[in-house]
């Protein structure tokens, strides 16, 4: 376990380094959105819960998301314009446990950049409370792991870092914004709505909401089943995506 | 148990929109405890390729190799731990110090957490490098840069090294201690095997050679036995005014001449009569490992 638990604390240490890019600024554009939408429809509630509230769990849950995705994806990305990609290749990893070195330290920096956002901006939501602390636990390990591990899966086939653009600006985003960060779904026309009940972000966000306020756009359970599910699947791409690559580059 | 056994590899590569390469057709090695071996060959002869199958990060197509008996495709981790490799692109993560690089890297082969201080201060004083090692690797200088690469090879002990032109783009001083380094670790018991470019490197330090080119061996065996067997057979020099009729048998090979030698008397006397006054110099004994490369790679 030396091994994989170095690379762990090696990725850790590569975000610490960086830390106003990789923690600072999440939290920065988190008080951004929160003071332009709290302006704009203070007071204002869904299902019962202050809107403020619900969006404010959107935005964490739209960083954990982000962060997660993002680490392993550029860390990786940038050992193959470097070539330090070549370490990970020399050591005697296994590759689900380089995969899972990176989706662990991925966990860490959502942890800590959520922790401190909450620190942070808690302040301004006065309900703020968790409906469910183990649910939120769970469910906040499964979503951070669960895109960590994609990030993982797509800095292995990244070949650089417009790769890597195209697929935050042109595939995350929207998924993120068709998720229910800032809305919930059931108030868009159809067939918008059904085609955000697909989206696999729509059942993280809602968990992880669910968990905080109580508050559900749709039944939490079948949101938790997809989500560990969704975390499985992409559990095995990564392996295999790993297996391949790292005896390919 | 060898620390290397390469049998019958071959690897072609398929580039999307380029065409394909036979990288290696059939290659065969072996390596025996305590040597240092190189490894030569003209630039695409096939080295970064065998490197980077001996080193677990490409498959053969075809063949098998073993790293002290263990198969590296399918005792990979196991394989992985006995050897180091300093590859021939420098690297270095931008942002660590020479002790975070080490430190990490050396727990990712498996050195427990309490003996790394000391394995890392040791490692960098053997490569002068011990005072440099709160900076961080993108302000070393080039030759500091490969020592590090050298230093990450060497972290956790391996029983057989891998130098992928360790000495490419180095000052003199700091050839003369790789050089220096190498010797001693193979004293100590560690099998190494080595790529240069510089043909006098492979001639100071190696015990054996291969030689491949176009993604075969050409020739492979003791340094020395090799040079006895051309010199045997020609003898070498070299002329003041080269752009003069030649004998028919000479060859040029780099800036030297050959001449086939089948009786020693009268074609030493055919050839100083040829041309007389005119030879600069004039060799017989061991071939250069030059001579040698130039002759089974043209």
């Amino acid at each position: 376990m030396t091994y994989m638990w170095a690379l762990y604390a090696r990725e850790v240490k590569r975000f610490q380094k960086i830390w106003m890019d990789t923690v600072f600024s999440p939290i920065v554009s988190t008080i951004l959105f929160l003071s332009v939408f709290g302006i704009v429809a203070g007071g204002q509630e869904i299902g019962g819960l202050p809107y403020v509230l619900f969006i404010y769990v959107g935005l964490l849950s739209m960083n954990i998301v982000n962060s997660s995705f993002s680490n392993p994806a550029f860390a990786l990305v940038i050992g193959k314009n470097t070539g330090t990609i070549v370490d990970l290749q020399l050591a005697p990893l296994r590759p689900w446990s380089i995969g899972v070195a990176y989706a662990l330290a991925a966990l860490t920096r959502a942890l800590l950049t959520i922790g401190l956002a909450v620190l942070v901006t808690g302040w301004f939501i006065p309900e703020l409370g968790i409906n469910n602390p183990f649910l939120l636990l769970l469910a906040f390990s499964l979503t951070a792991l669960e895109f960590g591990m994609l990030g993982v899966t797509f800095g292995m086939w990244a070949k650089g870092f417009e790769s890597l653009t195209f697929m935050t600006t042109f595939v995350m985003q929207p998924m993120i914004f068709l998720a229910g960060v800032f809305y919930p779904i059931a108030n868009l026309p159809a067939p918008w709505d059904t085609v955000s009940a697909f989206n696999p972000l729509h059942h993280n966000i809602n968990l992880l909401r669910y968990a905080v306020t109580g508050y559900s756009d749709g039944n939490p359970m079948i949101s938790l089943v997809v989500v560990a599910a969704l975390a499985a699947l992409v559990f095995v791409a990564m392996h295999l995506s790993t297996k391949k690559k790292m005896r390919a580059l | 148990m060898l620390p290397l056994l390469v049998s019958q590899v071959s690897k072609t590569f398929h580039p999307s929109k380029r065409p394909v390469v036979e990288a290696l057709k059939t290659v065969s090695i072996k390596i025996e405890q305590g040597k240092i071996h190189g490894l030569l060959g003209p630039n695409g002869a096939g080295k970064s390729t065998l490197i980077g199958m001996l080193s677990g990060m490409l498959l053969p197509d075809t063949g098998k190799i073993e790293i002290f008996g263990l198969d590296i495709v399918s005792d990979t981790l196991e394989a992985k731990k006995l050897i180091g490799v300093v590859p021939q692109e420098v690297t270095y993560e931008m942002a660590f110090t020479v002790r975070e690089v080490l430190h990490y890297f050396s727990g990712m082969h498996g050195v427990p957490s309490h003996e790394r201080n000391a394995r890392i201060e040791a490692v960098l004083t053997d490569l002068d490098l011990l005072d440099k090692i709160d900076e961080r690797a993108k302000h070393l200088s080039g030759g500091m840069k490969r020592r590090l690469m050298i230093a990450k090879a060497l972290i956790h002990k391996p029983k057989f090294l891998i130098l992928d032109e360790p000495t490419a783009g180095v000052d003199v001083a700091l050839r003369q201690k790789i050089w220096q380094l190498v010797r001693r670790l193979n004293q100590e018991g560690m099998t190494i095997l080595f790529t240069t470019h510089y043909l006098e490197e492979a001639e100071q330090l190696c015990d054996e050679i291969t030689l491949i080119n176009h993604g075969q061996v050409v020739r492979e065996g003791n340094l020395k036995d090799m040079q006895t067997e051309f010199a045997q057979n020609s003898i070498h020099f070299e002329l003041f005014d080269i752009n003069v009729p030649h004998l028919a048998e000479v060859k040029s090979i780099g800036v030297e001449f050959e001449y086939p030698l089948t009786d020693l008397g009268p074609d030493m006397h055919a050839l100083t009569s040829h041309y007389t006054g005119n030879i600069k110099s004039i060799k017989s004994g061991a071939a250069s490992l030059e001579t040698i490369f130039l002759e089974l790679t043209r």
